[in-house]
C-alpha cells in the first residue's frame, strides 16, 4: 500500500481545521422510534473521524442521513458550507462518498467496470455522445479508465480488473468498495464498518489503506465495531448510544470514559467501578488498561461541540 | 337509470369485485413485496371452478342449494392454483433478482389463461354462468339485481372475517408480523413460509368469491376476464395503499365509483362530449392510477415507508 | 486474504475447478465402446442410402434407393458429424482439430442428434402410414444403425459431475428425503449431469489472422446455409427432424469446444466479423430469392429489432415494461398518420421516409416519457403494471377514436389502411427491381429497409451499453441503492433507457406500418394470436437471453420461425411462452445465449496469467480500438 493516490487536484483541499462536513440537531424518527435524537457532528479537512456504538446506536441510520438515503426528520448536513439536498446522487455530485456496511457492489459487472461506475458525477457524456462516439468521448472515456486504474493500482486490485466483482474473495470486495467510492473524487469519504469479517492482517492492511487516503486530503468518518482499529486509525472519535451522541473527542478521552464503558458493558456495579474496564477485553480490549477515567473531560468535549454549532 | 344515486350504487358494485381481488395483491405484496401478476387470472379460474361445480350437479337443483358448492369448486381451485404457484414458481426465486419473480407471474397468467382458453370445454368464447333467481328491485331511484346483493354481501363478509381473523387470530399477528420484517418474524419462531402460503391461498379465496360473484352478476365468464379484472383489482390495490387490506376495498370501491361516475358524466363536460361511455371508463380508470402515482403514490390509506438500506 | 468468508463461498466454487470425472454411462471395454461408436456412424450413414418406407404416402419421398432425400438428409448429416467428430475425439490426426476440447461428451450429444431425428423419421413413419409394418429394411437399419451409435457413445467416458459425498443431504427434497428410492434417483440424475463447460481449447486467436478471417467468412457461410435450408423445408415433419438436429447438434458443438474457439475468433475480429455478418443478412433475400421467404425475413427482422429495444429496457436497465408493442404501435400509427394514405386525416400529407421515421420516434418517445415520468420514481413493480395498463389502453384509445365513440383520428377498428409503398431516394420499394440475375421484390426491398433499422438500433444498444450512460443502467439492475450512492441520478438514467427503448420501437413501427400496408389495433396488446404482442417480445428476450444483442434477434426469430413452420402447434403459442417463461426463470435465467458476463466466469482463469490480455469484455477492446 505504498502508492498515493495520483490524485487529480483536489477540489479546493480543505484546510486542516477548516470543517468539511457539519451535521447539526440530525434528527431521525421512524413512525414511533427515534432512531437518531439530536446528533452533531464535524469533519474537518484531512481528519480521519470514528463513529462507534454498540450495535442498533444508529449508526448506519446516521450515516444514511449524511448521504441523503434517509431525509432526516429534522436537522441539516451541509458540506463546505453549503446544505446538502437530501438526495443521494446530489450528496456524491458534492463531494461525499460511501460504502456499505452489508458489501453492495455491483455484482454481475467486472471490477474496472465498477470503478467507472463510480466516475459517474464526474464524468458528463451522455446518450448522444455515447452513439455518435466522437473524440471527445474517446477521450473522456480513457480518462476515466485511466483513473479508474490507478485507482485500482492504488487498492491493490489492478491484476483482477477484468474479474466480476462477486468473484472476488470477501476482503477485496471490500477493498473495491472504497475504490469504486473513491473514483467520485471525493472530499471526505464514508466508510460503515470497512472490516467487518476481515482478519488481523487485512485489518491492518485496511487500516494503511485509510491513512492513505487520508494523505490523499481527503477527510474520512469511519464506522466500526473493532477498537483497535478505530483507537489506532482516528483522530476524534464519537460515540452513539441509543442515537444520541454520548461523548465525542480524542481517542484516550473516549477509551476512558466511563459512560462508554458502561454503554458497552451495561452499568457497573455499585461500588465496583474497577470491575467494569477490567471485564472490558471481550469487547474493548483498549479500554482496559486505563483504569480511572477522566471525568472532567467529557463535559469539555460538550463545549466544544456547542461551539461547533 | 343514470341518476347519481345509480351511479354510485354501480360503482359500489363493481367496487365490492375489485375490492375482492384486490385484497390477493395487497396481502401477497405486503408480506413478500412481489405483485402476483397471475392474481386475476386466479380469479377467472375461481370462475370457472365453479362453474364446472354447476354444469356436474344434477338437473333441477336449486341455484340456492349450489351456491355453497359453487362456492366451494371455485374456491378449491382457485386456493390450489394460488398455492401451487407461490410453492412450485415463486419461492424457488425469493433471492433471485427482482425480475425474476415478475417475469415468472406474467408468464404464468398467460399459461393460466391460455390453458383455460384451450382446455376447458367449449371455453373459446363466453360461458353462460348460472342466474339467480329473481329480477331486479328498486331501492328508492336506484335498481339492483340479485347480482350485486350477493356481491355486496360477499365484499362485507369477506372483509369482516379477514379483519377479525388479522386482528384476533394468532396466525393473523404473525402475518402483520411477516409484513412488518421477515427476517424478525422468522427469527422470532414464525414460519414464514406457512404464512406466505396462508396469504396466497385468502388472496386464491376471495377471488374465487369475487369469480363466482361476477358470474353471477354478468350471467357470463370468459377466458380472458382476468386481465382486466385484474388490472383494475391492482389499481385499486395501489389507490388504496398497497400491504392495506382495509385500502384495497376503499380503493376498489372508489375506482368502481370513479369509473360509473366518468363514462356517465365526462361526456356533459365541454369539450369532451366524446370521451364518455362504457368505451372510455377503462380509460379513466387508468388515468386515475397515474394521477395517484403522481400525487399520493403510497396510495389512500397508505404509510411512507422507509427503504430497506 | 487466505480466509474466504460465507459470501464468497459461491465464487470460490465456480472459479475452481471441481473436479469433474469422466465415466461411461454404460461400462463397457473402451475400444468395444469406439467400435459401436464408429460403427453405428457408419450403419446410418448408409441407410440414408437405401430405402425407408414402401410408399410415397410420407412426405419426402423416402422410397427411393441410391441416394438420400427428405429426412434422411438429416440423419445423413448427423451421423457424418458424429462420425468426424468422435474420430477427432478418438485422437484421429488431422480431424482433431474437429473436437479441441477433446471431450466424448460431443461425441454424445451429436450421437443423440442422430438417434433423435433418425428415430423420430421411423417413428413418424410408422405412426402416419399405420405400423412398422410400413417401413423397409432400410429404415430398420437406421433405426439399429442410429441405437448401436448412441449405445457406443454411452460406453466412452462422457465428462461427467464428481461423484456425491457419501451421507451428503438433500435438503431440497424436503420431505421426499425419507425415501431412500427417491434420493437414490436424485443422487443418480445429480451424478448424470453432463460437465464440459469449463473444459480448457486451444486458443483459436494464435492462427494466422487471415485464416481466422477466412473461418469466419466460412462459418457465416455455413450459418447462411443452415439457416435458409430450414426456411425452405416444406413439410413440417422435416422441419422437426431438422430442428432436432440443429439444436441438439449445436450443443454438442458446444460441447466440442468449436463454439468457444469461434467465440474467440469472432470478440478478436469484433468488426470484421459484424461486417461479415451483414453482409450474410445482406446476402439473405437474394440466397433465398422468393417473396415468402423475404416476408419471413422480414418480420424476423421486425420483431428481432423491437425485441432488442425492448432488451435497453429489460435486459439492461431491469425495467419490466409489458406495454412495449404500444409504442411500436404509436410509432406505426404516426408513420401511417403522415404517409400519405386516403384513410389518414391528414390525407393529404406525405412524408418522405427519413421524416416519417423520426415523426414515429419522437410520437413513441412523448409517450414513453408520459408513461415514464410518473411511475419511474416507484419501485420497479409500478413500472410493469403500468405499462401493462398502457399496453391495453392504447389499444381501447385507438378502436375508440373512430368519430363514433371518440373523436375521429384512426379509424377505429378498422385502421388506416392503404398505406402507399415507401420510397426511399427514389427507390419504390413496392416494385420489384431487378439485379442482374436477381429480381427483388418488393418484401425483399423492405428486408433489406428493416435490415439497415437493425443495424442502427444493434449499433445504439452496443455503443451505448458500453458507455456511461450503459453502466449507470447496468449499476440500476444491478444495485438501485448503491448505484444513487454512486452518484447516478435513478430516475433521469431509468428515463433516459425507457424513452430510448420507446423510441426504437417507434422507428420499427413506421416501417412494420408501411410493410403491412395498414394499420389496425388488434396486434398491438399484451398477448394476442399474431406476434408483435407484448408477451412475445418479452418471451423473445428472456429466451434468447437478457442483456444481450444477438439473444433477443435469436429469440426473436425462433418464436416467429417455429410457430411458422410447424402450423399444428400455433395454437399452443400463448400457452408455451407463459410456460417458458416460468421455466426459463427458474432453470436458466440467462437464456440461449449468456450474457458476456456470463462467459467471463469461464475465461478467468486464462486471464490470470501475465501477459494475456483479456478479452471476454466487449468494452476494452472497443475503446482501444475506436482509439
Amino acid at each position: 500500500m505504498t502508492t498515493t493516490i495520483p490524485q487529480q487536484p483536489t477540489p479546493a483541499s480543505a484546510g486542516p481545521k477548516q470543517a468539511l462536513l457539519e451535521a447539526s440537531g440530525v434528527i431521525m424518527r421512524f413512525g414511533g422510534l427515534t432512531a437518531v435524537r439530536d446528533v452533531s457532528l464535524t469533519v474537518n479537512g484531512g481528519e480521519i473521524v470514528g463513529l462507534i456504538g454498540p450495535n442498533g446506536a444508529g449508526k448506519t441510520t446516521f450515516f444514511n442521513c449524511l448521504t441523503g438515503l434517509y431525509v432526516p426528520t429534522e436537522g441539516t448536513v451541509s458540506y463546505r458550507g453549503t446544505v446538502l439536498p437530501p438526495k443521494p446522487h446530489l450528496v456524491t455530485q458534492a463531494g461525499i462518498a460511501r460504502t456499505f456496511q452489508n458489501i453492495r457492489l455491483f455484482a454481475n459487472m467486472t471490477v474496472l467496470e465498477n470503478v467507472l461506475v463510480g466516475r459517474h458525477t464526474r464524468t458528463r457524456e451522455g446518450l448522444f455522445s455515447a452513439i455518435v462516439r466522437g473524440p471527445g468521448f474517446h477521450r473522456a472515456e480513457r480518462a476515466s479508465r485511466e483513473r479508474a486504474m490507478e485507482l485500482l493500482e492504488f487498492t491493490g486490485l489492478a491484476a483482477k480488473a477484468d474479474h466480476l466483482a462477486r468473484n472476488l474473495p470477501y476482503g477485496e470486495q471490500r477493498k473495491l468498495e472504497i475504490a469504486r467510492a473513491l473514483a467520485s473524487e471525493p472530499g471526505l469519504l464514508l466508510l460503515d464498518e470497512p472490516t467487518a469479517g476481515m482478519n488481523p492482517q487485512e485489518t491492518r492492511a485496511t487500516e494503511e489503506l485509510v491513512f492513505a487516503i487520508r494523505d490523499q486530503g481527503i477527510a474520512v468518518l469511519v464506522i466500526e465495531h473493532d477498537m483497535r482499529f478505530i483507537f489506532n486509525l482516528c483522530d476524534r472519535v464519537a460515540v452513539l448510544v441509543q442515537g444520541e451522541k454520548l461523548v465525542e473527542g480524542s481517542s484516550e478521552v473516549v477509551q476512558n470514559d466511563e459512560r462508554v464503558i458502561a454503554a458497552y458493558l451495561g452499568e457497573p456495579f455499585e461500588g465496583t467501578p474497577q470491575s467494569a474496564p477490567e471485564a472490558a477485553p471481550a469487547d474493548a480490549p483498549e479500554s482496559a488498561p486505563a483504569g480511572a477515567p477522566d471525568d472532567d473531560e467529557a463535559p469539555e468535549n460538550d463545549e466544544q461541540q456547542e461551539n461547533d454549532k | 337509470m343514470h341518476t347519481l344515486p345509480q351511479q354510485l350504487a354501480n360503482g359500489l358494485f363493481i367496487g365490492s369485485m375489485y375490492g375482492l381481488i384486490a385484497i390477493g395483491y395487497t396481502m401477497v405484496y405486503g408480506i413478500v413485496q412481489l405483485i402476483n401478476f397471475a392474481h386475476g387470472e386466479i380469479y377467472m379460474t375461481g370462475a370457472f371452478g365453479a362453474l364446472a361445480v354447476y354444469t356436474n350437479l344434477p338437473d333441477g337443483m336449486s341455484i340456492w342449494a349450489a351456491l355453497p358448492l359453487m362456492l366451494a369448486g371455485g374456491a378449491i381451485v382457485a386456493v390450489l392454483i394460488a398455492v401451487g404457484a407461490e410453492r412450485l414458481a415463486y419461492r424457488p426465486l425469493r433471492n433471485a433478482p427482482r425480475l425474476a419473480p415478475l417475469i415468472t407471474a406474467i408468464g404464468l397468467s398467460l399459461a393460466l389463461q391460455q390453458a383455460v382458453f384451450l382446455w376447458y370445454p367449449h371455453a373459446t368464447a363466453g360461458k353462460h354462468f348460472p342466474q339467480l333467481p329473481g329480477d331486479g328491485f328498486d331501492i328508492g331511484s336506484v335498481s339492483v339485481a340479485p347480482g350485486d346483493i350477493f356481491l355486496v354481501v360477499a365484499a362485507v363478509v369477506c372483509m369482516s372475517a379477514l379483519a377479525t381473523f388479522v386482528r384476533t387470530s394468532r396466525t393473523g399477528r404473525a402475518m402483520q408480523a411477516t409484513a412488518q420484517d421477515p427476517d424478525t418474524a422468522q427469527l422470532m419462531g414464525i414460519d414464514t413460509n406457512r404464512i406466505i402460503v396462508i396469504a396466497f391461498a385468502i388472496g386464491g379465496l376471495f377471488a374465487a368469491v369475487a369469480g363466482l360473484a361476477s358470474g353471477l352478476k354478468y350471467g357470463q365468464i370468459k377466458y380472458d376476464m382476468g386481465f382486466q379484472a385484474g388490472l383494475k383489482a391492482f389499481t385499486a390495490a395501489v389507490l388504496g395503499g398497497i400491504g392495506n387490506i382495509y385500502g384495497a376495498m376503499l380503493g376498489g370501491v372508489v375506482l368502481g365509483i370513479a369509473e360509473s361516475c366518468a363514462s356517465a358524466y365526462i361526456s356533459n363536460i365541454p369539450g369532451m362530449q366524446q370521451l364518455g361511455g362504457e368505451g372510455w371508463k377503462n380509460v379513466w380508470a387508468f388515468v386515475l392510477l397515474i394521477i395517484v402515482l403522481l400525487l399520493r403514490p403510497q396510495g389512500l390509506l397508505g404509510e411512507r415507508v422507509a427503504d430497506r438500506a | 486474504m487466505t480466509d474466504i468468508p460465507l459470501a464468497t463461498a459461491e465464487a470460490a466454487v465456480a472459479g475452481t475447478d471441481t473436479g469433474r470425472r469422466a465415466a461411461p454411462y454404460l461400462p463397457m471395454p473402451r475400444t468395444a465402446a469406439r467400435a459401436a461408436t464408429l460403427a453405428g456412424a457408419v450403419i446410418s450413414i448408409a441407410s440414408t442410402f437405401m430405402s425407408w418406407t414402401y410408399t410415397t404416402d410420407f412426405p419426402g419421398d423416402l422410397t427411393v434407393s441410391g441416394y438420400p432425400g427428405g429426412l434422411q438428409i438429416m440423419t445423413l448429416i448427423a451421423a457424418i458429424l458424429t462420425g468426424v467428430v468422435a474420430l477427432g475425439a478418438f485422437g484421429t490426426p488431422g480431424l482433431r482439430w474437429l473436437n479441441p476440447s477433446r471431450s466424448p461428451n460431443s461425441v454424445l450429444l451429436l450421437a443423440l442428434a442422430t438417434l433423435g431425428t433418425t428415430w423420430y423419421t421411423v417413428i413418424d413413419i410408422a405412426a402416419k402410414l399405420g405400423g412398422f409394418a410400413n417401413l423397409d429394411p432400410g429404415g430398420f437399419v437406421a433405426f439399429i444403425g442410429a441405437l448401436v451409435l448412441f449405445a457406443g457413445a454411452l460406453g466412452l467416458p462422457i465428462d461427467r459431475r464428481p461423484q456425491e459425498p457419501a451421507g451428503a443431504e438433500y435438503y431440497e427434497l424436503g420431505r421426499f428425503e425419507k425415501y431412500a428410492a427417491v434420493v437414490r434417483t436424485y443422487v443418480w440424475l445429480r451424478e448424470a449431469r453432463l460437465h464440459h463447460s469449463d473444459l480448457r481449447v486451444a486458443d483459436a486467436r494464435k492462427l494466422n489472422p487471415w485464416l481466422q478471417r477466412l473461418v469466419i467468412v466460412v462459418v457465416y457461410a455455413l450459418g447462411l446455409k443452415i439457416l435458409t435450408f430450414g426456411l425452405a423445408t416444406d413439410y413440417s415433419d422435416i422441419f422437426i427432424g431438422y430442428l432436432i438436429v440443429v439444436a441438439v447438434g449445436f450443443w454438442g458443438l458446444g460441447a466440442s469446444g468449436l463454439l468457444k474457439q469461434f467465440q474467440q475468433l469472432t470478440h478478436r475480429n469484433r468488426r470484421f466479423s459484424a461486417t461479415v455478418g451483414v453482409i450474410a443478412a445482406i446476402a439473405y433475400p437474394f440466397v433465398q430469392n422468393n417473396e415468402h421467404w423475404a416476408n419471413l425475413g422480414v418480420s424476423v427482422l421486425i420483431v428481432g429489432t423491437v425485441a432488442l429495444g425492448l432488451n435497453i429496457v429489460v435486459g439492461l436497465t431491469g425495467l419490466l415494461d409489458l406495454g412495449y408493442v404500444a409504442f411500436l404501435g404509436v410509432g406505426a400509427y404516426a408513420a401511417a398518420l403522415v404517409s400519405g394514405s386516403q384513410f389518414s386525416i391528414w390525407s393529404g400529407v406525405q412524408f418522405p421516409f427519413w421524416a416519417a421515421a423520426i415523426t414515429g420516434m419522437v410520437a413513441a418517445c412523448v409517450f414513453g416519457v408520459l408513461i415514464g415520468a410518473p411511475t419511474l420514481r416507484l419501485r420497479g413493480d409500478y413500472l410493469a403494471i403500468v405499462t401493462l395498463g398502457f399496453g391495453e389502453i392504447f389499444r381501447i384509445v385507438v378502436r375508440n377514436l373512430d368519430g363514433v365513440s371518440g373523436p375521429k383520428i384512426t379509424n377505429g377498428p378498422n385502421g388506416i389502411a392503404q398505406i402507399p409503398d415507401l420510397s426511399v431516394f427514389g427507390y419504390n420499394l413496392g416494385d420489384n427491381h431487378s439485379m442482374g440475375s436477381f429480381t427483388l421484390g418488393r418484401f425483399a426491398n423492405y428486408y433489406l429497409l428493416m435490415l439497415l433499422i437493425t443495424v442502427i438500433v444493434v449499433l445504439v444498444f452496443t455503443r451505448a451499453a458500453d458507455s456511461r450512460i450503459g453502466r449507470s443502467w447496468i449499476a440500476i439492475r444491478e444495485d438501485e441503492t448503491a448505484a444513487t450512492a454512486m452518484g447516478i441520478n435513478g430516475f433521469r438514467v431509468k428515463l433516459v433507457a425507457f424513452a430510448l427503448g420507446a423510441s426504437l420501437a417507434g422507428l420499427a413501427g413506421t416501417v412494420f406500418a408501411h410493410v403491412t400496408n395498414s394499420v389496425v389495433p388488434d396486434p398491438y396488446q399484451f398477448s394476442g394470436p399474431v406476434p408483435p404482442n407484448s408477451a412475445f417480445l418479452l418471451a423473445a428476450v428472456v429466451l434468447g437471453g437478457m442483456g444481450t444483442v444477438s439473444g433477443p434477434i435469436l429469440g426473436a426469430a425462433l418464436l416467429y420461425v417455429i410457430p411458422e413452420k410447424l402450423d399444428f402447434l400455433s395454437k399452443y403459442e400463448l400457452f408455451a411462452f407463459g410456460l417458458a417463461l416460468v421455466l426459463i426463470m427458474r432453470f436458466r435465467p440467462e437464456g440461449i445465449i449468456p450474457n458476456r458476463r456470463r462467459q467471463l466466469e469461464f475465461h478467468e482463469d486464462e486471464e490470470l496469467a501475465p501477459g494475456n490480455r483479456p478479452m471476454g469484455d466487449d468494452t476494452v477492446p472497443a475503446a482501444t480500438a475506436g482509439a
